[in-house]
């Protein structure tokens, strides 16, 4: 794994414990966990989640997008691996600041 | 996360910013019991936002994370809170588009009763307007789901995972008066349904007894369009999303297009 997808990976994990509050794992959030098998996550936790990925990486990334691939049924199936190479790709296309 | 002081609750409200030239506003209202603003979201609210709309979506009160007061379930404290939400918090200029899942249709048809100069049109799905008909179906949907409390339990204890959902739902109906309140709500004048002089869609699945109502609907509101979508059920907007935004998005751009002076 590139060292930048650890920093997303990480950045990721933070999210996602705060959105799930209580209800977060007790294990290790890991590129294959599952958001509703592993994680247990609602469809509005998705909502939460979607807040917390503008606020920390603005318009860079668009998560809108990425769900709008998804729906309520298969959401569900997204592992934290594809949402982590999602956001480091999207990171990658934004032109470097000079 | 946004929460907001509305009409005397605390309500969880998102914003979805138009794409491009904006054409209108569009307010998203989910359904009762177990659902969520989360329905819209990720169904209809980022298409809706690149058609050029506003989009605004809330939870309704007792639902997902907004406030669940013990009390004030009424038909009436529900159309008054997306009042005060467009008055107050969104502050909208100009008529809305009003989208409606289940019972957030009820929502839309009272709230588009009661200000019809305010709504610019209104898409139901799985829905029908206020009236004795449906709220009688509503009662009875409310009585079965407070009778499988005990079942739901069961599960809870066994399934941790999917303990959530059903807690929400156990929850509303155990610890708030909505199952008594709604369904004894004082329902609006037939004749401020029948005044509601703007475009409507209204669809359903065709498994689903709700298409029942479509005839009540359509002498109430003669210029509303019905289509029913084969092989889905009551939960036809997250099942099929692909066929509902089929159906809304040329819809709506034929209404947009219909309203908008010398267009």
């Amino acid at each position: 794994m590139h060292s930048d997808q650890t920093a997303v990976l990480a950045d990721v994990d933070t999210m996602l414990r705060d959105v799930l509050g209580d209800f977060g794992p007790d294990a290790e959030i890991a590129m294959d966990t599952t958001f509703r098998d592993d994680l247990g996550m609602e469809s509005l936790d998705v909502v939460s989640l979607a807040g917390r990925l503008q606020a920390r990486y603005g318009n860079s990334v668009n998560f809108a997008l990425f769900v709008s691939t998804f729906d309520v049924a298969s959401v569900g199936d997204l592992t934290v691996g594809q949402l982590v190479h999602y956001i480091s790709d999207s990171l990658d296309k934004v032109p470097a600041a000079s | 996360m946004s929460i907001v002081r509305a009409n005397g609750v605390d309500l969880h409200v998102e914003e979805i910013a138009p794409v491009g030239e904006p054409t209108g506003t569009a307010v998203l209202i989910h359904g009762m019991t177990s659902d969520s603003m989360a329905s819209w979201f990720l169904t209809l609210a980022h298409p809706l936002a690149q058609a050029g709309l506003r989009v605004l979506l809330y939870d309704l009160r007792g639902h997902g994370h907004s406030e669940r007061p013990a009390t004030g379930y009424s038909l009436n404290h529900f159309v008054r809170d997306l009042d005060a939400l467009l008055e107050e918090h969104w502050k909208v200029d100009g008529p809305i588009h009003l989208f409606g899942n289940s019972f957030g249709g009820t929502v839309a048809f009272s709230y588009a009763a009661r200000h019809p100069e305010r709504v610019a049109g209104i898409v139901a799905i799985e829905s029908a307007p206020p009236t004795d008909a449906w709220f009688g179906r509503m009662a009875r949907r409310l009585a079965h789901a407070a009778e499988t409390i005990a079942d739901a339990e069961a599960v809870l204890n066994s399934r941790p995972l999917i303990a959530r959902r059903i807690k929400y739902t156990t929850t509303l109906l155990a610890e708030t008066s909505i199952g008594v309140e709604l369904p004894e709500s004082a329902l609006p004048d037939p004749a401020t349904i029948q005044a509601i002089d703007r475009p409507v869609l209204c669809l359903y699945g065709g498994e689903s007894a709700v298409q029942e109502l479509a005839s009540e609907t359509e002498r109430l509101l003669p210029q509303s369009r019905h289509v029913v979508v084969a092989g889905q059920g009551h939960t036809l907007l997250i099942k099929d999303p692909e066929r509902v935004r089929a159906e809304v998005l040329p819809w709506l751009a034929s209404s947009v297009h219909r309203l908008t002076p010398g267009g």
